[in-house]
């Protein structure tokens, strides 16, 4: 069964030990930020932190680090806690391939309880905090935004549930990213032509799925509850806000809806993004709050994200990896895997047969022009079938011994990548590389592989053996 | 108020005192209407004092209106 909101997933965390409640008094900056750095210094099992007592609030509670690990990962999905990477890669590939799934109307939701349209004062509502020394300021990065085609309301396929930074710069005003090449940007395109306000819905505190779908690169006339709905393999619970008309999570702690201000920019920035560096500062838009709605005493979640990995790069791994996996799968059913859990894919590791001379780099160029690869695959590894993508000394050894620099590189200039891509020049635009490491295939012949070791004959029955033989834990 | 607050990240005074704690006298946040930058009192000195902000992250409001704008504004259209 899925869980329906935060606090469900929290509790199930705890019972399997994957919670650290956090009872001790601390400051907003800069206890929270350098403990939820400190927990991605444990490895990749680390539980979610819940900070309890946060000094100037009077019940104000703040969980971080709830994606963080593979086995936060694991339970999300339902599966067992220490379930291997690669088997929660391909369960997560086989629900998404289930989309759409089914997406079920409440009438009432929770978060509903409290009210407030009169004197908002996001600060006296979130517990907001600085993350890291150099941002701009107090930021929610955590947040599911909903918003919609103001030219085409009434189809629900334009709506879009999107995680965009926002910066909260007054007590009801936010500076919000809307990077051009998202779809809350077509959306704003169209009502700033029109010199309309674009009605927004933030959503704070929310399930692990809808979150993970919403930092997926899905496509834009894919809904986000319907695959939500799809990895869940159940129903996902929505409400429609009656302030903007917007589609909700159900099970959100809090609410926001407001407009984003038709043709106003601001100064926005800096804020340390996913890439492990600052994103500089830029003039973008900014977000009226006019209703606030929240659960009583919500629970308030933030993404910690720092030098990599921490828990961003587990926020991001696998729900990027699965869309480019059936896309590259589409044309190439040879793929066998896909790993772009590097930085949201600005390094993509592929496995895949090769049937002749120059496949894989075939491959490695469909992965440039992919919907997701266009903005962000910026070095394409692709590696034989034999290679697990997510087994990095694997990956290595195939780097090391079956690339040759003369004959496997390919370069191709001027390609666009994400603008926060700190190597990009300018920002924005990149040459992108194919490296392929696979075996030379008929009818090209450089290197000698024919003579490439084997596992001896038994190993297959001694790896069984052994493991009934191994001391238990 | 009796001291003007500084602008740690471009120093300049337009800055006012956006909330303050829920519990009384905890902390205090305050904005910058230059820059957009916002701070608490309770910050580590590196982030409240302007002689002490790092000075790779200054940012004046000349840079700012200078940088870029993301996404662009479209032209108008009729609907």
């Amino acid at each position: 069964m899925a869980y329906q909101d935060l606090r469900t997933y929290l509790e199930a965390l705890d019972a399997e030990g994957q919670l650290i409640h956090i009872t001790e008094a601390v400051l907003p900056e800069p206890d929270i930020s350098a403990a939820a750095c400190a927990i991605t210094k444990f490895g990749d099992k680390t539980p979610a932190l819940l900070f309890e007592n946060i000094k100037g609030y009077t019940n104000a509670r703040i969980a971080m680090n709830v994606h963080g690990s593979w086995c936060n990962h694991a339970l999300m999905l339902g599966m067992p806690k220490d379930t291997p990477l690669r088997e929660q890669f391909f369960e997560f590939v086989r629900r998404y391939q289930t989309y759409p799934g089914k997406v079920e109307e409440r009438d009432s939701a929770p978060w509903e309880e409290v009210v407030i349209e009169d004197d908002i004062n996001l600060f006296d509502i979130l517990p907001l905090f600085r993350l890291n020394h150099g941002d701009a300021g107090f930021y929610i990065d955590k947040a599911a935004i909903v918003s919609r085609d103001i030219t085409d309301w009434d189809n629900p396929a334009t709506q879009n549930v999107g995680m965009y930074r926002l910066q909260v710069k007054g007590k009801n005003r936010i500076g919000i990213q809307p990077a051009s090449a998202h779809d809350i940007a077509l959306h704003l395109k169209k009502a700033e032509e029109l010199g309309e306000d674009l009605p927004i819905a933030i959503c704070i505190g929310n399930d692990p799925l809808i979150n993970t779908v919403a930092a997926m690169p899905i496509l834009y006339n894919q809904s986000e509850y319907a695959m939500a709905g799809a990895l869940a393999q159940e129903a996902y619970p929505v409400i429609t806000a009656k302030h903007t008309g917007l589609q909700v999570p159900w099970g959100s702690e809090i609410v926001l809806e407001g407009k984003i201000l038709s043709r106003v920019r601001e100064g926005e920035g800096p804020f340390g993004e996913f890439t492990g560096h600052y994103s500089g500062a830029r003039r973008m838009p900014v977000i009226e709050i006019t209703k606030v709605s929240h659960r009583r005493n919500p629970l308030y979640e933030h993404l910690y994200l720092g030098q990599p990995w921490t828990e961003v790069d587990y926020f991001i791994g696998i729900n990027t990896s699965a869309p480019l996996h059936v896309q590259l799968k589409e044309a190439f059913p040879e793929v066998q895997a896909v790993n772009a859990m590097y930085t949201h894919g600005l390094v993509v590791i592929v496995s895949t047969k090769v049937r002749y001379g120059g496949f894989a780099k075939g491959v490695g160029m469909r992965v440039l022009t992919t919907p997701h690869g266009l903005g962000y695959a910026k070095v394409v590894i692709v590696v034989d079938e034999t290679i697990d993508p997510f087994n990095l000394p694997q990956v290595m050894w195939a780097l090391s011994t079956k690339f040759n620099p003369q004959y496997d590189l390919v370069t191709i200039p001027g390609l666009s990548i994400l603008p926060l891509d700190p190597a990009s020049d300018p920002a924005g635009m990149s040459p992108k590389l194919i490296i392929d490491a696979t075996t030379p295939q008929a009818p090209e012949k450089h290197g000698h592989y024919s003579q490439e070791l084997r596992d001896p004959v038994s190993t297959e029955a001694w790896v069984e053996k052994l493991r009934e033989l191994m001391p238990k834990a | 108020m009796s001291k003007k607050i500084i602008c740690p990240r471009c120093e300049s005074e337009h800055t006012d005192i956006l909330t303050q704690s829920p519990v009384p006298g905890v902390w205090e946040v305050y904005h910058c209407e230059e820059c957009f930058f916002a701070w608490r009192s309770t910050e580590p000195d590196f982030i409240t004092d302007p002689a002490k902000y790092n000075t790779e992250f200054k940012l004046t409001r000349e840079q700012l209106d200078q940088s870029g704008i993301m996404p662009a504004v479209p032209p108008l259209k009729k609907r």
